[in-house]
């Protein structure tokens, strides 16, 4: 996979990475080769060259990093600028993204030891957040982003082992924020169906790591053979009704040609609103020594889910997330068909500018007066101009419609809402950084962040590569900065420009 | 209000729930002796019938589509027939579709102006036979602000909402000569019904351009409801009464 250096290569733009060994910042240069390849080239001081490829389309990666985020800068900083990003998360005050999804780490403990996993657990002498600590990191998210914030995603470890992951639950309604998402790998769930029950209860969502239907796969990627207890855990929530996301990780040569399977799936269960399809990456406890020959880059996952859809979902069905770096996250909207038929991506009937905007300032598409009318004018084009699928789009969103607005009994507007959701499925495509793609113009747009009790919070890529490896609560042996991750190394820490 | 129907005998049709309830409840809370009608939700009816007769007032009850002319003849006669009358016909039972003109097909174009337009012609046409006969009688039809107001709203429930008033205008002067009186009440919007399933952004920028700064309640409407089939409500017919919080 080694490219040469060579004169006929076009520089596409200069960053900050680290090492990979020493995790030192260093200065970075994206380049495209005669090939369409985008590699990475740097140079560690003490380490020497390095290079990782980041695409394997130049066009592609040139169109979309020129996709900017909209600015939504952090309501608070905790930190000013001492040594570059991202040695000084807190959020720094170089940070120009807001968390949108908020990351709480609850537990230390996992009852799993997946060899892709890309954090550190630790299962002895485990750390399990106090209730009280919850609470103020709770207080402090919802003072700096009001009524902002609908959306918390709890993590671990394995978050349904924490005694309290429950309470923590309606703690979070409590304060407002109704979207709260368990981050599980279900085997609790699959074997304790009264869980699941009581999560439906609380109307709390459930992201489930689901990364392949084949024994062999499987074992690989998790260390267990968990196929049964997957499915098994899946008809449960489906069972309760559990609004549920779907998160594969895709590695190459592993899982990657089960991608569209493991998505229509996702489009065929009713309480499944999402697949989140993770790339691997080579951070934590299990990632650190996965085989790097498994790297995908982000056009090329999006590439092997065109293939094993048959073409469902194409390269021109994604968009970029407003929110953050449009190389972090690659998004398409697909409306359902409540009968099995095909899905149809938004993009066949709505301009991919227009989906764009509507997404707005959120995450995820939300009920807005833009969506509104980018869906009227879709449907009076449809209706207008006709063309390849109109009659079955207007049949669809005519269904719909009926099926939001009952003619013979109101239902209420979170009833609604639900109908909508569950018609319009999301496939987001997420890509984590390493220490060997990392890319301070990503990590300083970043809108995914692991939240502290004290108010502080760190972008999660930052966090899984350079923070947590310190952290005693998941670490027997947590590393010092200035520590290099493979052994003890001196070295200082660099000062490099703001992110 | 209590009292000011009295003996009042009053049918509203699509009465198990939403407004229709709250006219029933008000009008037997003022003393009226209720009936109404119901088309597809059993429960509802049921505990409709409960909640009225907790008033002290044992309603009639119908089940029927008031599309259906049979339907309505029967029901005014046999209110007719066990209370010797009939003072007042609340045309209360209407639906609508969320449906923008491209997808808004002939049949339901059909189905909405049946349910709101031709029902109330068919109550109408059956309870009038005998307030003609007894020259008295209060016809109230439910109207809307959608069709009052240049705002977002399906065309067809507008169409058939707006057909309401030249029906209302046209009655009151047919039937004026004999004491009875057709006014139309043009609710906007309430915390009942559709209002339930609009999103959010519908319902903060109705607040925002009312001049109370708020939605309505059922049972505000109900309260107008009673006065206008009172017999206090003696010189007012062919009117509209818009109840919108100032929009």
């Amino acid at each position: 996979m080694s490219q040469p250096a060579g004169t006929d290569e076009r520089l596409l733009h200069r960053t900050t990475s680290l090492c990979r060994i020493c995790k030192n910042g260093i200065p970075a240069r994206i380049v495209a080769l005669p090939d369409h390849s985008v590699w990475m080239r740097k140079e560690c001081p003490r380490h020497g060259p390095q290079e990782v490829r980041l695409a394997g389309d130049a066009e592609w990666y040139e169109r979309t990093r020129a996709v900017r985020p909209l600015p939504a800068p952090p309501p608070r900083v905790a930190r000013e600028v001492t040594h570059g990003c991202p040695f000084d998360c807190g959020p720094c005050t170089s940070h120009t993204q807001k968390i949108r999804l908020p990351v709480v780490t609850i537990t230390s403990t996992c009852n799993l030891e997946c060899p892709i996993c890309y954090v550190i657990n630790k299962n002895q002498n485990p750390y399990d957040m106090g209730v009280e600590d919850f609470r103020r990191l709770l207080d402090h998210l919802v003072r700096d982003h009001g009524g902002e914030l609908d959306l918390i995603n709890i993590t671990g470890g394995e978050p349904t082992l924490h005694p309290h992951f429950l309470d923590f639950l309606e703690l979070c309604h409590e304060a407002g924020i109704h979207r709260v998402s368990i981050c599980t790998n279900g085997i609790r769930l699959a074997q304790e169906e009264h869980l699941v029950r009581r999560l439906a209860e609380l109307k709390g969502r459930v992201a489930l790591s689901f990364d392949s239907f084949e024994t062999e796969a499987d074992y690989a990627l998790q260390g267990a053979h968990l196929v049964d207890l997957k499915l098994r855990c899946l008809d449960l929530l489906e069972k309760y009704d559990v609004d549920t996301t779907l998160i594969p990780v895709m590695t190459r040569g592993v899982n990657d040609h089960e991608i569209g399977r493991i998505l229509e799936m996702s489009f065929r269960r009713p309480n499944v609103r999402h697949a989140e399809v993770h790339i691997i990456t080579f951070t934590g406890q299990g990632g650190t020594t996965f085989d790097r020959r498994t790297r995908m880059t982000m056009d090329e996952v999006l590439a092997r889910i065109s293939e094993t859809t048959g073409g469902l979902l194409g390269p021109g069905d994604w968009v970029s997330s407003p929110c953050a770096h449009p190389l972090c996250y690659q998004i398409a909207y697909l409306l359902v068909d409540p009968d099995g038929g095909r899905p149809i991506p938004f993009t066949r009937f709505l301009a991919r500018e227009t989906l764009y905007e509507c997404l707005d300032d959120h995450l995820y598409l939300e009920p807005s007066p833009r969506l509104q009318n980018a869906l009227q004018d879709a449907i009076n084009r449809l209706w207008s101009e006709g063309g390849d699928g109109a009659e079955r789009t207007l049949t669809l969103l005519k269904g719909l419609l009926r099926r939001m607005f009952p003619s013979d009994r109101p239902i209420t507007r979170a009833e609604a809402l639900r109908v909508a959701e569950r018609a319009a499925k999301a496939v987001y495509v997420h890509s984590h950084m390493d220490e060997e793609t990392f890319d301070v113009e990503r990590a300083a747009q970043c809108c995914d962040s692991n939240c502290y009790p004290d108010g502080t919070s760190i972008p999660v890529c930052n966090y899984n590569v350079l923070y947590r490896e310190k952290e005693p609560r998941f670490n027997a042996r947590p590393k010092e900065w200035n520590e290099r991750s493979g052994g003890r190394m001196i070295f200082e820490l660099p000062v490099v420009q703001k992110g | 209000m209590a009292g000011a129907l009295e003996g009042k005998r009053c049918l509203v049709t699509g009465g198990s729930r939403g407004l229709g309830l709250e006219f029933c409840l008000a009008f037997a809370r003022a003393g009226a002796r209720v009936s109404f009608t119901w088309h597809k939700h059993e429960q509802d009816a049921r505990e409709a019938r409960t909640r009225i007769a907790a008033i002290g007032i044992e309603p009639l009850v119908f089940q029927g589509s008031v599309t259906d002319a049979a339907h309505a003849r029967k029901t005014v006669d046999e209110v007719v027939s066990r209370w010797g009358g009939i003072d007042v016909l609340v045309n209360n039972a209407g639906i609508t579709q969320v449906l923008p003109i491209a997808l808004l097909e002939e049949e339901d174009w059909d189905l909405v102006m049946d349910v709101n337009v031709k029902g109330a012609y068919l109550c109408s046409r059956a309870a009038l036979r005998h307030m003609i006969k007894a020259r008295s009688g209060r016809i109230l039809n439910v109207g809307a602000f959608s069709s009052e107001r240049v705002i977002e709203s399906p065309v067809h429930f507008a169409a058939a909402k707006s057909a309401l008033r030249g029906f209302t205008e046209a009655l009151a002067r047919e039937v004026g000569r004999y004491g009875v009186t057709v006014n139309l009440i043009a609710p906007g919007m309430l915390d009942v019904g559709m209002t339930q399933m609009l999103p959010q952004h519908r319902i903060d920028e109705y607040i925002s351009q009312c001049a109370l700064g708020r939605l309505g309640k059922a049972e505000e409407i109900a309260r107008q409801a009673v006065f206008l089939v009172s017999d206090a409500c003696s010189f007012m017919t062919g009117a509209k009464v818009v109840a919108d919080g100032g929009l």
